[in-house]
């Protein structure tokens, strides 16, 4: 594309949640729908050239089915400066209740793809324990802290094996007790090029390492979003941030406003509550 | 007891981490209706998963219309995946509509949609995870009145025995006048057996209870249908149709779903109807007579739909879309409209000798993906016993001109054990894909004819009822199997692609279509063996079919392969689309001579019936050339 025309591009980001049912939408089905609501909201989305025109839009990195967020974004390039205000409200009228966006800013086009800004990615995780088989924090603490002194856990994706380089990708971990015997996760991680951490691995290590096996060793592991696991009755996963780290080491949200937190989001109910400072 | 009206997707739920492709059954889909305090419910069910039945255009019209309607309601239904529906047997949890998530027989009125003979071992599979009796002679007072509706029904008798109506024809002014008389005789408190009997009088219903199947005059094995002594319910229950089709809404269309499935998609039906007349093709004769809409009407419907929908791609659908009187002057229209948007516009099977170089250029735009031509046989004989009026010199210039229009996948449709099929026709089905190979290497650029393919797909002839051919036999599979073998020897060059259609399903597909009502234990006991999803060619067991049919007494071979004596009463004479028995019979002495028939949209009235009979007539919106 020529620098003329780039030139009168503008590049609109926009935070969205992603919960309730639709928290079942694999990566495809969400991008599938954004493209839907950009349309629906009638934005003057620019258009690749080339043999098979698409809309210029980009995503942060996929969420597997059955994780919900509250950090989406999205950037799409539109060809004519819509204000803010006025393009949220048209994406907000033309989004279902559990993908509705949270806010939006124009962000410089010479800027890096969301995808390789963020490097900085915070779960928090809702555990449900079969009855009588509960851990208390402390033996969680450990179960957590021999997984990390392992450094990685094999498992397989597709027909592929695959190893989650845990020691690189885990920065933090809290944990803390919910109301009814359940236990409330925060997990920071770092994500690049190299890989990233998917949530869904971790659990099935941690009830791995609960029943003492060798996780990811003694039993495989296979990559999918909602695992059917042993001693976890069931589990919620929550992307409850995505940062941008500088040069520094500081954290930057990708949009200078902060989005309220959506109900229905874990962090409602957690005391962990917002795990920057973690 | 009644099944109560609440919603159970908390039962469900659960069940979603432990199947593929959860995204089928959380609906909340953007354009979804939901009328939860309306005061009559009805669900319409596909009878397939739900990414096969989304985007049905039947269903989208009525499940508009009833709930346009005060008072009204309607949700929709699919039959869950394998996985899903072994689940929720395991857990209980019966099968619930998508909207509310209520127990399919809490509804006042279930229906189910007939697309094809395919998907009839799934219509027990849902009334029996919705807990409803199979039969309709099993059901009480508390069930819900069962009703099927569709493209299929047009031999109804193999299905009747699990069907308290059949609605025939076109729905969408029939199935709010049903769902608001039913609502009339429910608030009346009338019992089960005369609420039926009401419902038989409202136009185009089929009360399958209040008929019987007889054999005491010329007829085949399975008999014919007559209504009982003593009901007054019509002798022939005819069709019903919409007369101004102009006036529907062009955009019946809602729900945009979150799963990516094939045909995901804005579709607007530009006319309804085929008077083309070939004589294999059931929908030609059923859907008939011809109405289109006008070129402003698609335009603006286009215009609307998509940006209320937020789609990317249009396909403008009917039966045979570039036989629209404006079919040219739509394309352009839209194209100018649409340019720089990245929508494209689909056109589904081009008519050859309707194809050309304009009609190339104004397809698609700019995406040209693969193209599908439908000569149907090999030869012009046998393209004029079929009635099929294109000639080889219309396929030359079809495909030169899409060659010549940028595309290089063209794929060619054919049928096989067609009546009076010789070895000299399957031959000619093989010298036309290597000419058509030839013409693309002539007139495609040496540097891309790497791109180039051209691929046949062949089909097994099904003789269907309303139909000229509905008095043949299918020819024998053994047959078909030998000829398929011939077919792929006489195909010289290698690079082209011959597919062709497995001859196992299309035998129970002929079963289903000449069969009586003495085939519905044999889907019921298939049932029982296992058999859901039969139009999924893995899921398909013949075996199952066949000890199905030896346990019930009946030989599948013999009810597909034996012809109908010309003045035999049929097991479907007593439903009809319109169309004469006498026009049907003259269709079939003529196709013995190889004689065609012309479109009456072009030439003058063929006297197929369904005008006077049908009190309708042809509404075209501009001279067909």
């Amino acid at each position: 594309m020529s620098n003329a025309s780039e030139q009168t591009l503008f590049r609109l980001r926009v935070a969205f949640v992603k919960q309730g049912r639709l928290k079942y939408l694999g990566h495809l089905e969400v991008i599938h729908t954004i493209e839907q609501i950009v349309r629906r909201a009638k934005l003057p989305y620019a258009v690749t050239q080339g043999f098979s025109p698409h809309m210029r839009i980009a995503y942060t990195s996929a969420l597997p089915v059955g994780t919900s967020s509250t950090c989406e974004y999205f950037d799409v390039y539109l060809n004519e400066l819509v204000s803010v205000t006025d393009a949220l409200d048209r994406l907000r009228i033309s989004a279902p209740m559990d993908l509705q966006p949270l806010c939006a800013g124009y962000v410089e086009l010479r800027r890096p793809a969301l995808t390789a800004e963020i490097t900085r990615v915070d779960y928090l995780i809702e555990l449900f324990f079969k009855d009588g088989s509960a851990p208390n924090i402390e033996e969680l603490r450990q179960s957590f802290d021999t997984l990390r002194a392992r450094g990685t856990i094999p498992y397989t994706r597709g027909k592929k094996h695959k190893e989650l380089d845990i020691a690189r990708t885990l920065e933090s971990i809290a944990l803390a007790n919910g109301e009814d015997a359940h236990v409330y996760v925060a997990l920071a991680t770092h994500c690049d090029n190299e890989g990233s951490l998917r949530p869904e691995i971790i659990l099935a290590a941690l009830d791995q390492a609960l029943r003492g096996v060798e996780p990811g060793v003694g039993e495989e592991i296979v990559s999918t979003g909602i695992q059917q696991l042993s001693v976890i009755k069931s589990y919620n996963v929550e992307r409850v941030g995505q940062y941008i780290v500088d040069e520094q080491g500081e954290t930057h949200a990708p949009l200078e406003m902060k989005p309220e937190v959506p109900e229905g989001s874990l962090l409602k109910q957690s005391p962990i509550g917002a795990l920057s400072n973690l | 007891m009644k099944v109560i009206y609440e919603n159970r997707f908390s039962e469900l739920e659960p069940l979603l981490a432990r199947v593929e492709k959860p995204t089928r059954y959380i609906n909340h889909e953007w354009g979804s209706l939901y009328k939860p305090e309306a005061e009559h419910r009805c669900v319409l069910i596909y009878p397939d998963v739900y990414e096969v039945g989304l985007p049905n255009q039947g269903i989208a019209i009525l499940y508009r219309n009833l709930n346009e309607t005060e008072g009204l309601s309607c949700e929709r239904g699919y039959i869950p995946w394998m996985d899903m529906a072994d689940a929720m047997r395991e857990a209980h949890v019966p099968l619930l509509s998508l909207e509310g998530a209520a127990p399919i027989a809490s509804f006042d009125v279930v229906g189910f949609h007939v697309p094809h003979e395919m998907a009839c071992t799934n219509y027990l599979e849902g009334l029996d995870l919705a807990g409803i009796p199979l039969y309709a002679a099993d059901r009480g007072e508390d069930d819900p009145i069962v009703i099927c509706g569709g493209p299929s029904v047009y031999n109804p008798e193999p299905l009747a025995p699990f069907f308290d109506c059949m609605l025939i024809g076109e729905g969408e002014e029939q199935i709010v006048e049903f769902c608001q008389r039913h609502r009339e005789l429910r608030d009346a408190g009338v019992p089960r057996a005369r609420m039926l009997r009401e419902l038989a009088h409202v136009g185009g219903v089929y009360v399958p209870s209040l008929y019987e199947v007889r054999f005491d005059e010329p007829c085949s094995a399975h008999g014919y249908t007559v209504p009982k002594a003593g009901e007054d319910v019509p002798p022939v229950v005819y069709k019903r149709v919409v007369k101004d089709f102009g006036a529907t809404n062009p955009v019946p269309q809602t729900v945009v779903p979150y799963a990516q499935i094939v045909q995901d998609r804005l579709s607007i039906e530009v006319l309804r109807g085929c008077a083309r007349g070939c004589r294999f093709c059931q929908a030609g004769m059923t859907y008939r007579p011809v109405r289109e809409r006008s070129a402003d009407q698609v335009v603006s419907a286009v215009t609307r739909g998509l940006s209320s929908m937020g789609y990317d791609e249009v396909s403008l659908n009917s039966l045979s879309t570039t036989d629209h009187s404006c079919c040219e002057e739509i394309l352009n229209r839209l194209n100018a409209r649409l340019s720089d948007t990245g929508t494209s516009i689909s056109v589904p099977s081009q008519r050859l000798d309707s194809f050309g170089v304009d009609m190339a250029a104004a397809v698609a735009g700019e995406k040209k993906g693969g193209l599908t031509f439908a000569p149907e046989a090999g030869s012009q004989r046998l393209r004029d016993v079929i009635n099929k009026n294109v000639t080889e010199e219309d396929l030359e210039r079809a495909t030169r001109a899409a060659f010549e229009a940028g595309w290089r996948r063209v794929k060619l449709y054919f049928m096989m054990g067609l009546p009076g099929e010789t070895d000299e026709d399957i031959v000619a089905i093989a010298n036309l894909a290597d000419h058509t190979l030839e013409i693309a290497r002539e007139v495609v650029p040496k540097e891309q004819r790497g791109g180039i393919s051209v691929s046949i797909s062949v089909s097994v002839f099904i003789p269907k009822g309303q139909t000229p051919f509905q008095w043949c036999g299918q020819t024998p599979d053994e047959e078909v199997k030998r000829r398929q073998q011939l077919l792929l020897r006489s195909v010289k060059n290698r690079a082209v692609r011959v597919h062709y259609h497995d001859a196992d399903t299309s035998l129970l597909e002929a079963v289903m279509s000449r069969g009586g009502r003495d085939i519905a234990p044999l889907i019921e006991a298939a049932w029982r063996r296992g058999q859901r999803f039969d139009a999924w060619t893995e899921q398909f067991h013949l075996e199952w079919w066949e000890e199905a049919a030896a346990e019930c007494g009946l030989d599948l071979r013999e009810i597909a392969q034996t012809p109908y004596e010309l003045d035999w009463r049929l097991p479907w004479e007593h439903v009809s689309p319109g169309v004469s028995r006498g026009f049907l019979q003259r269709e079939y002495r003529r196709s013995l001579k190889a004689e065609t028939t012309p479109d009456c949209t072009r030439t003058s009235c063929t006297g197929c019936g369904i005008c006077p009979t049908l009190h309708a007539e042809n509404v075209l919106v501009g001279e067909r050339v």
